[in-house]
């Protein structure tokens, strides 16, 4: 066994260990950078093939869509900073079942398989012979699948960006109906009962919590009390100038 | 035998690099303002030592293997990055077909070993400073792509020692002067320096370093010197030639070039005021990148029609 056998051996441990782990890790952030541990194993496999261009590439493109996957994962989850412990995996049964059969077949095809023994000339010039084929022969499936993502990179920030479909999103936004037309779905915010005036005018939230505070004598006589009663209704009072904003849309735009 | 030299050279220009980068960190201050130069020579072995003796802080359940591998990770992805960088005609670390993509999987990777920093410390304003520079971060990152395939197109070659033989007519920051400056702010990001440090910042009481003290803190410190010399000696090989030059010897053009470059972006840091993040991240979408696809398309003009 020579070093270049050992050093795919090693390589080929790496890849398989961390990704395993990927799925025995309980964080998102850790996943991520536990499948970017496993495919910079493949892609130094890969420059072990001779193919120096397309394996940094894979460290290299791997790298960032791991990280942007990490940040995007983290900011849509329930999961402050994916520090917090989380379950990873689910559909066990289903899972175990199609990897055992993911795996037979994939064995099947390694030992029935009959591989070239074709070592690559290593005066051969492969990153110009790759561009050759990628912008010659291969050129229309290389442009399909850039536009197919060009396309769907600019759908992904319609819908994320701040003046997006379900209105601007730092001002509070509210799920569609589930009939069309119908009301928003979701948890209905219940109307506050003993402070209602609060909500007669149509002040800024910072400025209701402030004439609260000063029109409620409860609140100034205790403390703690008043500091609880202060921030309670200034959340229904988000809800409420967030539904504001969007009524004064609708009407604007029709 | 010229790749054991060059790979011999390379720990010793590094740490050459550190040092002067280090004393250079030190003197610009006094320099601009006219003062002194004396107490810049030993104020960073002064500092260096009181952290490399001083206590090492913790936080409550740090991801601890991150927290120690990521200032490992960015000190070594600077030495990946400058093993690519020829020092003189034959005499390059790792002479690769790509190796402006392994330049470029080093960068990319940077991101990642800040953003660990950042995070693994399981504490607010470090996570905050990663989260900022990976916004910042990634698109100043992606338009350098767009520079360094402009510096590439005239070499026909993604190999960086023909790029630098490319330069003995008209040198890459003659071709995209924009390019040029594009790189630096790269530059800035990489090291997490003035105007591009987002990641650990003062208003962020430091950032992705809030948590850390002692040696730890020495570690991160030397790693950000560390990719500023890289950072440097790559912007000299890609855009000023390199060891190219008249007279003197390849590699004193590059110490020279590299130092030039080392002068310039200590500077910057020191003289630019940092952007808010959000106003970076507008600039840097909307006007640097779009910036960075005409110098690529004017150097492909160029070489089509003069070519």
């Amino acid at each position: 066994m020579g070093l270049i056998d050992l050093t795919f051996l090693v390589l080929s441990a790496i890849a398989i260990v961390s990704g395993w782990r990927v799925f025995a890790t309980d964080s998102m952030v850790r996943a991520s950078f536990l499948l970017l541990l496993s495919f910079t194993a493949v892609g130094l496999i890969i420059l072990m093939l001779a193919a120096p261009y397309i394996g940094i590439a894979t460290i290299f493109m791997m790298a960032v869509e791991m990280m942007v996957m990490a940040l995007f994962m983290v900011m849509f989850m329930m999961n402050p900073a994916g520090l917090n412990p989380m379950m990873m995996v689910h559909q066990n049964r289903f899972a175990i079942g199609a990897g055992i059969v993911a795996f037979l077949g994939l064995s099947a095809a390694v030992l029935t398989t009959d591989f070239p023994t074709d070592p690559v000339d290593p005066g051969r010039q492969v990153i110009r012979d790759l561009g050759l084929e990628m912008l010659g022969p291969s050129m229309l499936i290389f442009e399909t699948a850039g536009v197919t993502l060009l396309a769907a990179m600019v759908g992904a920030v319609v819908l994320s960006a701040r003046t997006g479909r379900f209105g601007p999103s730092d001002e509070g936004s509210r799920p569609p109906g589930l009939e069309v037309g119908g009301e928003p779905a979701g948890r209905r915010v219940e109307k506050a009962s003993g402070h209602g005036h609060h909500h007669m005018h149509d002040s800024h939230v910072g400025d209701e919590d402030a004439q609260h505070a000063e029109g409620n004598p409860e609140a100034d006589g205790h403390n703690a009390d008043g500091g609880e009663s202060g921030r309670r209704p200034s959340l229904r009072s988000d809800w409420s100038a967030g539904n504001r904003s969007m009524t004064s849309k609708t009407e604007a735009t029709s | 035998m010229t790749q054991v030299l060059a790979i011999m050279v390379l720990p010793l220009f590094l740490l050459a690099g550190i040092v002067a980068a280090a004393v250079l960190d030190r003197a610009v201050p006094p320099l601009v303002a006219g003062r002194s130069l004396k107490a810049s020579f030993v104020g960073p072995i002064t500092v260096a030592s009181s952290r490399a003796m001083g206590q090492t802080g913790a936080t409550e359940h740090p991801d601890t293997i991150s927290w120690i591998l990521a200032p490992i990770l960015y000190f070594t992805l600077a030495a990946i990055g400058l093993s690519v960088v020829p020092f003189a005609p034959g005499v390059v670390a790792a002479d690769l077909d790509a190796g402006i993509v392994l330049w470029g999987a080093c960068e990319s990777l940077t991101v990642v070993a800040v953003f660990l920093h950042g995070w693994s410390a399981n504490s607010p304003l470090p996570l905050i400073g990663a989260y900022r520079y990976v916004a910042i971060g990634l698109p100043a990152m992606l338009l350098s792509m767009f520079v360094l395939i402009a510096a590439a197109l005239p070499a026909q070659s993604l190999a960086v020692t023909d790029i630098v033989e490319a330069q003995r007519s008209v040198w890459n920051i003659v071709r995209q002067p924009a390019g040029f400056v594009l790189f630096l702010m790269l530059g800035l990001s990489l090291s997490l320096r003035g105007p591009f440090d987002f990641a650990d910042p003062y208003d962020l009481a430091g950032g992705t370093t809030a948590e850390i003290s002692g040696a730890a803190r020495l570690t991160w410190w030397l790693a950000r010197l560390a990719m500023l010399v890289s950072v440097s000696a790559m912007t000299a090989t890609v855009f000023l030639g390199g060891y190219l030059g008249p007279v003197l010897p390849g590699f004193v053009w590059l110490v020279v070039k590299t130092g030039l470059v080392l002068v310039v972006l200590v500077g910057a840091g020191e003289v630019f005021a940092r952007l808010p993040p959000d106003r970076m991240m507008n600039l840097i979408w909307l006007a640097l990148l779009p910036l960075s696809f005409l110098m690529l398309v004017a150097v492909g003009v160029e070489l089509l029609l003069w070519g």
